[in-house]
C-alpha cells in the first residue's frame, strides 16, 4: 500500500497541514464512537480493562484518536483529501487500529484481558465508526488551513535554484506506453 | 487522488461478492457441509430476541462490508498486476481471507461470549479456527475475489456510443482573479486541461480524459486554479465528438458553460479543436472525409464563440497518426508504414482546412500548430540502425511539412503516393500559402529523444540535447515563431527542476533570435493512464499537473506560480515582441 501512496500521492502537498487537519479531524470523530462505545457499555469496560476511571479513559481515548488522525493524514497523505475515498481510506485505518490495538496490543498490556460480548462489538464497531468520521472530515477541515498559494509559492525550493536539484534517473521514471 | 475509482461499479461488485459468499455459505449448509456463514455469525451477536431484525441487520453489515473491500479493491489493488481482472480479484481475496481467520472470525467467537470480559492466550483466541472454517473462509472469499474481479473493470471511460452526462451548470461563485484581459500581447504562461478523447477496442472503448479527471464535474474550480497559478493562456480541447454529432448537428451543452466563464474571466483559450479522436460516426483517421467533416465544425465553432483568438486545428498530428497507424494503439489500431501516412495525410488536410474555416470567420485568429518535438538518434554506424533512425526522423516531419509547405522528402513522397495519394494533390499543398499568424508549438517531453540501439528498437534517451537543439531543428525547417507547448515530468519530486530547465531552454532559444511566444506545463491536473498510453482503461493516476486530481497543488504548481511572478511584469514578457508581430 505504501508503494501505491508513494507512486500517486503520498506526499501530502506542498500547502498542506496534514498533522493539523488529521488531529483534528480525529478529535471530533472521537465524538460518535464514544456514543457507539456507550451504547454497548464498551467503555466501562475498557476502563476496567486498563484500570482507570471512565473519565480518565475517555481524556486518554481523547489524546490517542487526535494522535491517531494526525497520523492517519500523514500517512494517507493527498489521498485523505479525496472526497470520494476519503471514508474508506478512514474506514481501513479504523479497522488497522481495532486490528493492531484493541485485538493485539490491548491483551498485551493488559495480562490477556479483553472485551468480550457486546463490548467486543462496541470496541470495534466505535473504532470503525471514528475512522469513517475521520475519513470523511479530513477533506474538508484541511482546505481552511491551507497554506495560501501565495505564499507557499515565495518558498526557495520551488524557485530558480531549483533547476540544480538533483534528478531521479529515467529508468526510474514512468514513461507512456504499451503496457 | 490515488486512483481513478468507479464508485458505482465497485458497489455492484461488492453486492455480489458477499451475495455470492453468503450463497455459497447457505448452500454449504443445505449439504451438510462445513461453512461459515457471516450473516448467521453476525446475526447471533445482539439480536437473539429477534431474529428477523437480526437476519436483515446481519445481512446488511455483510453486504456493506462487501461493498468497502470492494471499493478498496478498486482503489488498492485493482490493475496492479497485468494479469486478467479475474485472477487480480482471486489473488485479491487473499487479504481479506487473511483477516478473517487471523482476526475478524476469532473475534466473532469472543463477541458471541456471554461475559464482557476474558482472559485470553493465543491458544483460545485461535480456538475458533479449525481446518473446516479455515478451508471454508479461504472458499468463500475466493469466491468474492473471483466475483468482484468479473464485475469491477474499465473503471474509467465508456462505451463509444454513449453520452456522458453534461457537464456541471456554471454557478456564480466568488473570483479572486481579475476579468479577462482582452488583447494582451503578453507572453503566454500557459497550461492546458488535457482532453485527449481516443478510442481503444476497435473503436467500442471511448477514453475521454476530461471525463476521467472529472473536469465536467470540476471545470469552473479548474479555471479558478489556473486564474490563481496565473496562467494567462489555456489550452483547452472541447469534447469533439460529444459536440459534434453528425454533419450540420453540434451540442453545445457541453462546452457552452466553460465557454462562457473563460470568455469572461479567462485564462485566454488556446481551443484545440481535435486531440486524438474524432467522432465516432466518422470513423478513424483512415477516413479522408474527416477534412471536410472538421472545416464544418471549425466554421461552427468559429461562429458560435467569435472571440475566440487562438486555435490549435489538431493536436500534434504525428502522435495521433503514429498511435492510431503504426503502434496500433488508438482508434484505427492499425500497424502499418501505409496507414501512418494516410492517417497523417488526412490530419494535415484536416488541419488546413479547419485553418481556412477558421480564417474565413476571423481573419485574425492565431494557429498555435502543436506537435511533439522528437528526434531519432543512430546508436552506432551500423547501416540497419542508421536507416531506421533516418526513417524514424523523416516520418516525425511529414504532418508539419504538408500543413507548413515544406518540401517532402523523397522517402516521404513516395510512401504517400503508395497510398494512391495523387501528386497533384501534394503539390497542391506545397504550394499553398500558410496563414501568416500561424505558431508553431513543439512539445517535448523526457522520452521524446530515441536512440534507436543495435537491435533496431527505439529506446528513450532523456534529455540528452533538450528542448533547444530539438526545437531549434524545427525552427531552421519552418522558420515559424514558436511556442513550447507541453511538457511535464512524472517524478513529482524532480518536477520544478525540469520545469525551470524547460524554461531556461525556452529563454536561450529566444535570445538566439528565435521568436518565442509562449510555454506550456501541460497539464493542469494529473491525468490517467498515460504512462500506459491509455491503450487500456485502468484509471492508473499520471501524477503530472500543476494540482493533483482533488485539485490540490502539486510542488510544481507552485514553482510554475514563482516563475510566473518573477518574469510576467519584466518588459520582454509583459509585451512579447513576437507575440505583437504575429498580431499585427
Amino acid at each position: 500500500m505504501r508503494g501505491i501512496l508513494d507512486a500517486h500521492g503520498y506526499d501530502p502537498g506542498p500547502s498542506q497541514r496534514p498533522f493539523l487537519s488529521g488531529a483534528l479531524s480525529g478529535v471530533v470523530a472521537t465524538v460518535p464512537a464514544i456514543a457507539v462505545l456507550l451504547a454497548f457499555g464498551a467503555l466501562k469496560v475498557e476502563a476496567e480493562i486498563l484500570g482507570m476511571s471512565p473519565l480518565a479513559t475517555l481524556g486518554v481515548g481523547w489524546a490517542v484518536m487526535a494522535a491517531a488522525g494526525a497520523a492517519y493524514a500523514r500517512f494517507f497523505g493527498r489521498a485523505a483529501n479525496a472526497v470520494r475515498g476519503g471514508w474508506l481510506f478512514g474506514m481501513t485505518f479504523g479497522f488497522a487500529l481495532w486490528a493492531a490495538g484493541a485485538v493485539l496490543v490491548l491483551p498485551l498490556i493488559s495480562h490477556g484481558r479483553a472485551p468480550a460480548g457486546p463490548a467486543a462489538i462496541g470496541v470495534a464497531v466505535s473504532l470503525i465508526v471514528w475512522g469513517l468520521g475521520t475519513g470523511i472530515l479530513v477533506p474538508f477541515v484541511h482546505r481552511p488551513f491551507h497554506e495560501s498559494m501565495e505564499s507557499a509559492a515565495k518558498s526557495a525550493d520551488v524557485g530558480p535554484d531549483a533547476a540544480a536539484a538533483k534528478d531521479a534517473p529515467i529508468r526510474k521514471q514512468r514513461q507512456p506506453g504499451r503496457r | 487522488m490515488i486512483r481513478v475509482v468507479a464508485l458505482r461499479k465497485a458497489v455492484v461488485a461488492g453486492l455480489c461478492g458477499a451475495a455470492v459468499m453468503e450463497a455459497f455459505s447457505f448452500a454449504c449448509g443445505k449439504l451438510g457441509l462445513p461453512a461459515v456463514d457471516f450473516v448467521g455469525e453476525l446475526s447471533r451477536l445482539e439480536f437473539n430476541g429477534t431474529p428477523l431484525v437480526g437476519f436483515v441487520a446481519a445481512l446488511a453489515a455483510h453486504l456493506s462490508i462487501g461493498i468497502c473491500w470492494a471499493v478498496f479493491y478498486a482503489f488498492f489493488f485493482w490493475g496492479r498486476f497485468r494479469l486478467r481482472p479475474v485472477v487480480q480479484g482471486l489473488l485479491f481475496a487473499i487479504l481479506p481471507a487473511t483477516l478473517a481467520i487471523l482476526v475478524v472470525y476469532p473475534e466473532l467467537a469472543l463477541m458471541r461470549s456471554g461475559s464482557a470480559m476474558v482472559t485470553l492466550d493465543v491458544h483460545r483466541f485461535f480456538a475458533p479456527i479449525t481446518a473446516a472454517t479455515s478451508a471454508s473462509l479461504l472458499v468463500s472469499h475466493a469466491l468474492f475475489g473471483l466475483t468482484v474481479g468479473l464485475l469491477y473493470r474499465k473503471p474509467v471511460g465508456y462505451a463509444a456510443d454513449h453520452r456522458p452526462p453534461a457537464p456541471r451548470p456554471r454557478r456564480s461563485t466568488s473570483r479572486r482573479a481579475p476579468p479577462r484581459r482582452q488583447g494582451s500581447t503578453g507572453f503566454m504562461f500557459a497550461t492546458g486541461i488535457e482532453c485527449s478523447y481516443p478510442t481503444i477496442e476497435q473503436g467500442r472503448w471511448r477514453r475521454d480524459e476530461m471525463d476521467s479527471t472529472r473536469h465536467y464535474d470540476f471545470w469552473q474550480e479548474d479555471f479558478e486554479l489556473a486564474r490563481e497559478i496565473g496562467i494567462t493562456h489555456i489550452r483547452y480541447g472541447p469534447p469533439l465528438h460529444l459536440v459534434y454529432e453528425g454533419p450540420g448537428n453540434f451540442d453545445w451543452s457541453y462546452i457552452d458553460p466553460q465557454m462562457e466563464e473563460l470568455e469572461q474571466y479567462g485564462p485566454e483559450p488556446i481551443i484545440d479543436l481535435c486531440h486524438f479522436g474524432v467522432p465516432s460516426w466518422l470513423g478513424n483517421f483512415q477516413n479522408p472525409e474527416i477534412g471536410p467533416a472538421l472545416a464544418e465544425y471549425a466554421t461552427a465553432f468559429a461562429e458560435r464563440y467569435p472571440w475566440v483568438r487562438f486555435y490549435t486545428p489538431v493536436n500534434e498530428m504525428y502522435v495521433g497518426a503514429r498511435m492510431s497507424a503504426l503502434d496500433g494503439i488508438w482508434n484505427e489500431q492499425l500497424q502499418d508504414e501505409g496507414a501512418y501516412a494516410r492517417a497523417a495525410w488526412n490530419l494535415a488536410n484536416a488541419s488546413i482546412q479547419m485553418s481556412d474555416a477558421i480564417l474565413k470567420r476571423r481573419d485574425d485568429a492565431v494557429l498555435i500548430n502543436s506537435e511533439s518535438g522528437e528526434f531519432y538518434q543512430p546508436c552506432c554506424p551500423d547501416e540497419h540502425v542508421q536507416e531506421i533512425a533516418a526513417e524514424a526522423n523523416a516520418r516525425r516531419f511529414l504532418p508539419l511539412d504538408l500543413i507548413f509547405a515544406h518540401k517532402l522528402s523523397d522517402r516521404m513522397r513516395d510512401l504517400l503516393c503508395s497510398q494512391g495519394i495523387a501528386r497533384d494533390d501534394i503539390d497542391r499543398l506545397q504550394k499553398r500559402s500558410v496563414p501568416r499568424r500561424s505558431i508553431l508549438g513543439v512539445d517535448y517531453y523526457e522520452w521524446n529523444e530515441r536512440l534507436i540501439d543495435r537491435q533496431g528498437n527505439a529506446v528513450a534517451l532523456g534529455e540528452l540535447f533538450g528542448w533547444y537543439v530539438i526545437a531549434n531543428q524545427y525552427w531552421e525547417r519552418y522558420r515559424r515563431p514558436m511556442m513550447h507547448t507541453e511538457t511535464n515530468k512524472t517524478d513529482i519530486d524532480g518536477a520544478p527542476r525540469w520545469l525551470w530547465r524547460q524554461w531556461h531552454n525556452v529563454q536561450l532559444l529566444a535570445k538566439a533570435g528565435v521568436p518565442l511566444v509562449g510555454f506550456t506545463w501541460y497539464s493542469l491536473t494529473d491525468q490517467i493512464d498515460w504512462s500506459i498510453a491509455m491503450s487500456e482503461a485502468v484509471g492508473l493516476v499520471y501524477p503530472v499537473g500543476l494540482a493533483d486530481l482533488n485539485r490540490e497543488p502539486r510542488i510544481v504548481g507552485l514553482a510554475y506560480k514563482h516563475l510566473i511572478d518573477l518574469y510576467r511584469d519584466v518588459p520582454d514578457y509583459n509585451e512579447c515582441k513576437a507575440l505583437k508581430e504575429v498580431m499585427q
